[in-house]
């Protein structure tokens, strides 16, 4: 009995040993499996766990011209970053900032006593100064540190604003470029990591690790700095000239629909943009704005019609008594009294409405609203930017005679200058339209190579490459001899058109004397390479006339670009005066006493060069009879009426 | 009878001494190791990176001379007392539910004394337990099949004190108390098939016991699911995890823990095994496995060599406290089983169970010296 027992004792004994046994085998397999296996998960969040990160980050993509000029760029400006576990003394270390930052001292002491691992001051301590920065360094006190950051700065001061926009404190992008390109210029986010214990407490024993920040890579653009500065040059003088409510200038590439210049006023410094109302930095006139277009419309209803062949510029004739009669309404020449019998080149170079009208009616509705579709009226054209208006049509069962013949010149429709010069670069290319571009690509901030080319995009063949010949022909005459003459720029071949449009007031009606002139202009108009608009809200002391405000300034941009591009001069082009062997003699009209506003009726085949300040005119050169050439410059002086 | 009272006095330092070397490597690795894990809680607490490793050179020291003086003691001499030692044991038990005398410690009233001399009533329960089983369990060995007669009463033995100490309450001891209790029956002789029916009926305790203390059932889904709440209950299970893992094959080396700073809760108690595994990698933490392997194989052989059933038993009992202990503290510490809150036996910081289980092993060596281990 006992010695049976004593064999069951050992049996079981024996058993449980066993089982013991297997189980530290289990045990030693489960520790080889946490240490060796899954280790490195394990690690990768132990680190987390251990490490306290200070950010470092990313360098934001520059912005640069087409050339690589930078047009934004940044500024070493690093922020306050403190780990209040580390700091010893809050309280003398809350005293010591307020004499670097702006921060009082109860402000700075909730930063320092925070119970957070890393925390940043917020704002008083971001984008420090280099003086501040040093001062910080200075300190040398345990658990401040400073994280390296920037700011943006700009180069080119106000310049181009509108479109580049601005990046907020964190140089996040809020509005332009920075904006509809915030990814693409903001990089990735590094860090500084130091381990520290449970208590946030750094541990100095151990190296800190360092994950290097991915700078954004530069943003690319189709402008030319060289010729924006000439174009926000001109506004800023016609800013000064004329007071206007507003004024915006474009340059684009007709062959491609690059965009090389863009400028909006009332302007902008990006780094102040605080310091406008928003109306100001939202507002990206040349894409926002939409208005009558005037005149400059004139060149899709000729180049529609000729498209169509259905005049000879030269062979047929048009004569204008000064109104015509649509649908039972007159529409008005500009011109008093009408411009008489004239070929549909002088029509052009006259802008002459009734002649206009009259070529609209040979279009017919269907086929001139096509036209104004196919050029890309009434949609957005699809540029990159934000803020783009598609403008208003006339809705097809609103087509009545007479909104085909307000249409045909630029009246009761209402577009973009981005559409306008877009459309017009269709019709003097050969007749294609392209989406207009302002962003060319992105290129690698670390080896300079472009990492994505945008390329330009063909949307539409509008018209033939003769019938844009014949519109080139038409606007070059236009500048030579008609009432864009302030554009010409001597030895280049400047076409253009000069635009006046009404300004519809808040209660549907046209306004007094308030008009939007503007100058469609392109050179050289035999090959063009540069298309300029310009548009003046509102100008003051002055004519409102696109023929007088902005032919010039589009004139000066044409030839300024020209030269600075070393453009060859052309030969063979129209000469500004001397088209014709018998040079039209003009007898001066009497304008004393004529007021401001209908000095415009008189520029059909003179120049006014107007001085002074007043509304009416009180004295003239040269004198009322004298015979001068058509297209000479009367210098008239304005005064007060009494 | 006197027959076995008598050893060989030819050789009086005749003893395992694979046992007792083993014993002391891991004596000197825990004290070293608590240092390690304790220095920066010690420092922070106490100002002094040494307080916890010179307490635990003490205790330690004392329990060596537990053990000189254990290894004189012929084992039966305790089982000439096992009965008074139960009962002492019990009525202490018992004693800390009197108002003012049990001192509340991390949420259980578990200790009994006034401070640096204040012991835990459960631990000496279980070699109280273990003693009187090695005194009763061979004379009533033939009635052990008896369910009545043999099972129940000793049955009743366990769960007596087990009762009193799940009201403390100290699951983790209590689990061990059972166990080894079982245990020993089971190596008596007990009917397996009680065993299973037991078995069955513990389950069905297991689920009241879990249902009557909910922080019981969070443990339970901490353990299942660690991640899912890392900041309370699958806390410490994820930071022990966050140690052993970087710990790799080598280790961070000694003295090089991250998670002692803070991270690990009391890294020099429950989870010193995990400071060892980070500081010593995998090499250390199986190195440290196979001395307890060495340990419990040991006190099995002594157990099968022993001279008597009494002296088996009390072997076993002894070996099968550390070994239980050894395997659910490591089990959770690597994320096995549940979190138990057992401390990891000459390893962890803890005075009182230190010198206990030296003393335990004491008793062990003296049950060697009369055993015919070749």
């Amino acid at each position: 009995m006992r010695r049976i027992a004593a064999i069951t004792v050992r049996k079981r004994l024996t058993a449980v040993f066993l089982l013991i046994a297997v189980y530290f085998i289990i045990m030693v397999c489960r520790l080889a499996y946490v240490q060796l296996i899954s280790a490195d998960e394990i690690i990768e969040k132990a680190e987390e766990l251990w490490s306290r990160d200070i950010p470092l980050y990313a360098e934001r993509g520059k912005i640069l011209d087409r050339n690589g000029e930078v047009l934004v760029d940044n500024q070493l400006a690093p922020s306050l970053a403190v780990v209040p576990r580390q700091i010893d003394n809050p309280e003398s270390v809350a005293e010591k900032l307020t004499d670097i930052i702006p921060i009082s001292k109860e402000d700075a002491l909730d930063h320092l006593t925070k119970v957070a691992a890393v925390e940043i001051i917020h704002p008083e301590g971001r984008k420090l100064s280099e003086e501040q920065a040093e001062q910080i360094r200075m300190l040398n006190e345990p658990g401040i540190y400073l994280a390296q950051d920037s700011k943006r700065s700009y180069p080119h001061g106000e310049q181009l604003a509108h479109v580049l926009g601005f990046t907020g404190i964190d140089n996040q992008g809020l509005m332009g470029l920075e904006l509809s390109y915030d990814d693409e210029l903001s990089g990735e986010q590094g860090a500084l990591s130091f381990f520290s214990d449970a208590k946030g407490r750094r541990l100095s024993q151990l190296s800190n690790r360092y994950k290097p920040p991915e700078d954004g890579n530069h943003l690319s653009l189709t402008i030319d700095a060289e010729i924006q500065s000439i174009v926000e040059r001109e506004l800023d003088i016609a800013e000064a000239k004329y007071n206007p409510d507003g004024a915006l200038a474009i340059v684009m590439d007709p062959d491609n629909g690059k965009v090389l210049a863009m400028a909006s006023r009332p302007n902008f410094h990006p780094a102040e943009y605080q310091s406008v109302s928003p109306e100001i930095y939202n507002r990206n006139l040349p894409v926002f704005s939409t208005y009558e277009p005037g005149s400059t419309f004139k060149i899709i209803t000729l180049a529609s019609a000729l498209e169509e062949k259905l005049v000879d510029l030269d062979q047929d004739t048009y004569y204008d008594d000064g109104d015509i009669k649509v649908g039972g309404a007159t529409l008005h020449c500009w011109s008093s009294g009408g411009h008489g019998s004239q070929t549909y080149l002088e029509v052009a170079e006259n802008s002459c409405n009734p002649g206009f009208v009259s070529l609209g009616q040979m279009l017919g509705e269907e086929r001139l609203f096509t036209y104004i579709e196919e050029f890309g009226f009434g949609e957005k054209t699809g540029i990159d930017l934000q803020g783009e208006s598609k403008g208003i049509m006339f809705q097809e069962e609103q087509i009545g005679p007479v909104e085909l013949a307000t249409t045909s010149f630029g009246q009761g429709v209402s577009v973009t200058p981005i559409q306008q010069i877009t459309a017009v670069s269709a019709a003097i290319n050969g007749g294609y339209l392209y989406e207009p571009q302002i962003v060319n690509g992105l290129v690698d901030p670390v080896t300079g190579e472009k990492i994505k080319d945008v390329e330009p995009v063909m949307k539409e063949r509008v018209i033939s490459q003769e019938t844009s010949e014949e519109v080139r022909r038409a606007l070059e005459s236009v500048v030579a001899k008609g009432t864009g003459r302030g554009a010409y720029v001597d030895g280049y071949r400047v076409g253009g058109k000069t635009g006046t449009a009404q300004k519809v007031g808040p209660d549907g009606r046209y306004l007094e004397n308030n008009h939007i002139v503007s100058f469609m202009g392109f050179a050289p108009a035999d090959d063009p390479e540069y298309v300029v608009y310009v548009a003046i809200d509102n100008p003051k002391e002055t004519v409102q006339f696109g023929g007088v405000v902005t032919a010039p300034i589009v004139g000066t941009i044409i030839g300024d670009t020209l030269r600075a591009k070393d453009v060859p001069k052309r030969e063979g082009g129209l000469e500004k005066e001397y088209q014709w062997t018998d040079v039209p003699m003009v007898e001066v009209p009497d304008l004393i006493g004529e007021s401001k506003n209908n000095l415009r009726h008189y520029l059909n085949n003179l120049s006014l060069d107007v001085q002074g300040d007043g509304d009416t005119v009180i004295s003239q050169s040269p004198k009322r009879g004298e015979k001068v050439e058509s297209g000479s410059t009367i210098r008239v002086y304005l005064g007060d009426s009494d | 009878m006197n027959k076995k009272r008598e050893f060989d006095h030819t050789n009086k330092l005749r003893m395992d001494y694979v046992l007792l070397t083993a014993v002391l490597i891991l004596l000197l690795i825990g004290v070293l190791m608590v240092y390690s894990a304790s220095s920066v809680w010690s420092d922070y607490k106490f100002g002094d990176e040494f307080f916890y490793l010179k307490r635990q050179m003490l205790f330690a020291i004392a329990g060596l001379i537990g053990i000189w003086v254990m290894v004189k003691i012929p084992y039966f001499k305790w089982v000439n007392w096992a009965v008074v030692i139960y009962i002492a044991c019990f009525v202490l038990l018992i004693a800390l539910f009197i108002p003012g005398v049990g001192i509340v410690r991390g949420g259980a009233k578990s200790w009994i004394g006034v401070g640096a001399f204040s012991i835990q009533p459960s631990e000496f329960m279980k070699l109280g337990l273990i003693l009187l089983f090695a005194k009763l369990l061979p004379q009533n060995q033939h009635k052990l099949p008896n369910f009545l007669q043999g099972f129940m009463p000793m049955l009743l033995l366990i769960l007596l004190p087990f009762g009193l100490i799940m009201l403390q309450p100290d699951l983790g001891t209590g689990v061990v108390f059972v166990l080894s209790g079982m245990l020993l029956l089971f190596i008596a002789g007990a009917k397996i098939s009680h065993f299973i029916g037991l078995a069955s009926l513990g389950l069905v305790g297991l689920a009241g016991l879990i249902i009557s203390a909910p922080y019981r059932i969070s443990r339970i889904q901490a353990f299942l699911n660690p991640w899912e709440d890392p900041l309370g209950d699958g806390f410490q299970i994820i930071q022990s995890l966050y140690a052993i893992g970087p710990g790799g094959l080598m280790g961070l080396g000694f003295g090089n823990s991250m998670q002692k700073y803070f991270y690990l809760p009391e890294p020099q108690t429950d989870f010193i095994f995990s400071v060892m595994a980070e500081e010593l990698g995998l090499i250390g933490g199986t190195f440290i496995l196979f001395l307890f392997f060495i340990v419990v194989w040991r006190g099995f052989l002594i157990a099968v060599h022993a001279q008597d059933l009494s002296a088996s038993l009390m072997a076993f009992g002894i070996t099968s406290l550390i070994m239980i202990q050894v395997m659910i503290n490591i089990s959770v510490v690597i994320g096995l089983i549940p979190v138990t809150g057992i401390t990891l036996p000459l390893l962890s910081y803890g005075g009182s169970s230190l010198t206990l289980t030296l003393l335990s092993l004491g008793i062990l060596l003296n049950i060697s010296r009369y055993a015919t281990i070749k």
